[in-house]
């Protein structure tokens, strides 16, 4: 019994350290087979629930065909000490003639029994109680194993809970947020995550993901089943977020049942990830209005200005959820003479996007009027001295009249940014700026200067989002981008031209831009 | 049949974490390294060698990109058996849709947590592998035929 004590001390040894199950059989088994008058060592893994044998493995006579339910029919139904057992015809036609079993059973995890095939040499009590043995390094190894992956899966969806709140956090556009937490998901947690979202009382499938792709490709073929699976249930739940339930989210599962992940945290990831799809999506409709509401303070369209060309663009600065205060327009008084207006209203949000429609509407109708630019851009200032308001405007008028075969600029500035002449055979330079910003001088100071522009020129105005905006290397665009640019542009039509101007620039502010060109033919 | 899977991928840290992970999860499955993309053909069609059930394909790497890849292998029928499973951080659903239209099978998300990335790795072995006929670790072994071993 020497040679079984230092089996059985080797055996303690190697079985507390298996990282799988699939290890435990080579590992168990053969000890036991090197005993006297042992024909065969079988051994059974059954299933957590139920009758099922999960797994057959075997030393000496192979447990296969007909074998397997005869064993079956031999093995012990609960845990306990090595029972003997007599061996009926078929075994004892194979040389057993008692066999020697024992069962261990573990809570949650598939309980194992192995069971001793004797010759009549065999000593079934020096077997049994060698099996006895065997059952407990076994039922330790099976602890042990359940103990780790317990951990293990708590340690997995601990971080799958935190990383899959970075990722949908790190993003605010809707349709991201849903396909992350899928994403995610699979096959950490699940084999298949669909997200539904309600629209108009129904769910719709927005987002799917699976570890074998063309099986979900196959379902996704079938829109009644895809429907089906939005019903709630065990796997499939509801994203609630706000009081309110936004959607589903379905799992799919192709795994023991053992190994699919408490109802607890499926509900915690659902919570989670309806939190960030309300987010994205809440985020995205603010933005929406604010685009909405800037395409309000800006018009519609420009006017027609016999002998010019104009464009104009609006660039939102980088994810910004404010309307920003950039306005612009154009009037044509009834004697052609043609008034640009640009500003800047500092700050942004709902007051500054009122103050800039108060500013744009109170410089065009003045002008159109027939003011001159100075008279307008007082009366504006006097305006806001009288509210009383601490924000300040950048604003500037271009009037442009009719002169030889093209136009004479006056450039009338309250503390914007100074144009640019492009002119049409090449080459391009920046006029004055200049005066005070609106808003805070009781009597306001403008820069004034006179510009001409020839036929094929053109004016070029802008707010300081443009000058201002900073490349990659941290450079201000007006210090070198801007010339570039506009070498890059000569001769491009007039909306190109502002639209590549706008996008040359890496935003970071809103950009207004208009552009006047002198047409070849008045 | 998987249990020789061929790793494509260029980074020494995710070699070092993927040999470390399914060397703890799957100890029965062999690895094999390439380092890009060009190499995949060429050892597939080696006879001399016995063939991956399995690859695991990462998609930027220098040289022969991971989607070239995925097409090359899906255009010999000879490979049809094969898994192709992209493992992949980008977030980029485009590329995700790129690579099934391609053949893939799985695009697989790779954590940056080490247990996550364990976990990944061996749900997608344990799924793939469950799906081949006289694989020992199926749950339930397939009526009739021995899944045992000796």
């Amino acid at each position: 019994m020497t040679e079984w004590s230092a089996a059985l001390h080797r055996l303690w040894s190697a079985a507390v350290v298996i990282s799988s199950r699939e290890q435990l059989a080579e590992l168990v088994l053969p000890p036991l087979q090197e005993l006297p008058g042992v024909r065969a060592v079988w051994g059974l893994r059954h299933a957590v629930q139920g009758d099922t044998v999960l797994a057959y493995r075997w030393k000496g006579l192979p447990l296969t065909g007909d074998l397997r339910d005869l064993v079956e029919r031999l093995a012990p139904g609960e845990a306990g000490p090595a029972r003997v057992i007599g061996a009926g015809d078929e075994l004892r036609e194979q040389g057993v003639t008692r066999v020697v079993a024992a069962r261990f059973d573990q809570p949650g995890e598939a309980g194992g029994t192995i069971l001793v095939a004797l010759d009549d040499t065999g000593d079934a009590a020096l077997v049994g109680r060698c099996l006895e043995q065997v059952i407990e390094v076994t039922h330790e190894a099976v602890r042990r194993l359940s103990e780790a992956r317990v951990d293990q899966e708590q340690q997995v969806r601990d971080a799958l809970l935190a990383e899959a709140s970075l990722q949908m956090d790190a993003v605010l556009d809707t349709e991201q947020t849903m396909y992350r937490v899928p994403r995610m998901a699979v096959p950490a947690i699940a084999e298949g995550c669909l997200v539904f979202v309600y629209e108009d009382g129904k769910p719709v499938l927005r987002s799917a993901v699976h570890v074998d792709m063309r099986l979900l490709g196959r379902l996704l073929h079938d829109p009644d089943a895809v429907q089906s699976l939005a019903e709630p249930g065990e796997h499939a739940l509801e994203l609630r977020a706000r009081g309110r339930v936004i959607g589903m989210l379905v799992f799919l599962f192709d795994r023991p049942a053992g190994r699919i992940p408490p109802p607890a945290f499926l509900r915690d990831l659902a919570a989670r990830a309806a939190l960030a799809i309300d987010n994205s999506t809440l985020y995205e409709q603010r933005r929406q209005e604010v685009a909405r509401m800037q395409q309000h303070l800006l018009p519609t369209r420009l006017p027609r200005a016999g002998g010019l060309e104009l464009a104009a663009s609006y660039t939102v600065g980088d994810r910004v959820l404010e309307v920003g205060g950039d306005f612009y327009d154009v009037v044509v008084r009834d004697d052609g003479v043609v008034a640009a207006v640009i500003g800047d209203v500092c700050g942004r949000g709902v007051d500054a996007a009122a103050l800039t429609g108060m500013a744009r509407h109170t410089l065009t109708a003045l002008l159109q009027e027939g003011l001159s630019p100075e008279r307008a851009l007082t009366r504006l200032n006097a305006r806001l001295r009288l509210d009383g308001s601490w924000r300040f405007i950048t604003a500037a008028v271009a009037l442009l009249r009719p002169h030889d075969d093209g136009y004479a600029v006056q450039w009338t500035s309250a503390g914007h940014p100074a144009p640019v002449v492009m002119r049409g055979a090449g080459g391009a330079s920046r006029g004055s700026g200049g005066g005070v910003p609106l808003g805070v001088l009781d009597s306001p100071q403008f820069g004034s200067s006179t510009l001409r522009l020839s036929r094929h020129d053109t004016l070029v105005m802008f707010t300081d989002g443009l000058t201002e905006s900073r490349d990659g290397d941290g450079q201000m665009f007006e210090q070198d981008g801007l010339a570039r640019a506009l070498d890059r542009l000569g001769g491009v039509p007039v909306q190109t031209l502002v639209d590549e101007l706008s996008t040359s620039a890496e935003a970071s502010d809103d950009i207004a831009l208009l552009a006047l060109r002198v047409r070849a033919e008045p | 049949m998987t249990d020789l899977v061929l790793v494509v991928e260029d980074s020494d840290e995710d070699i070092e974490a993927i040999a470390r992970a399914i060397g703890r999860s799957h100890p029965e499955v062999r690895l094999e390294f390439l380092r890009s993309g060009n190499g995949v053909l060429p050892r597939l069609n080696d006879t001399g060698q016995a063939r991956p059930g399995l690859v695991l394909l990462d998609l930027n790497m220098p040289g022969e990109g991971g989607l070239d890849v995925i097409r090359r292998v899906r255009a010999d029928a000879v490979f049809e058996a094969l898994r192709v499973v992209v493992f992949t951080s980008s977030e980029n659903q485009a590329e995700a849709e790129a690579c099934y239209a391609a053949g893939a099978d799985s695009y697989i998300y790779k954590p940056i947590n080490f247990a996550l990335f364990q976990s990944v790795l061996a749900q997608t072995l344990d799924y793939w592998r469950s799906r081949e006929p006289n694989v020992t670790q199926m749950v339930v072994p397939p009526p009739g035929e021995s899944s045992a071993q000796a």
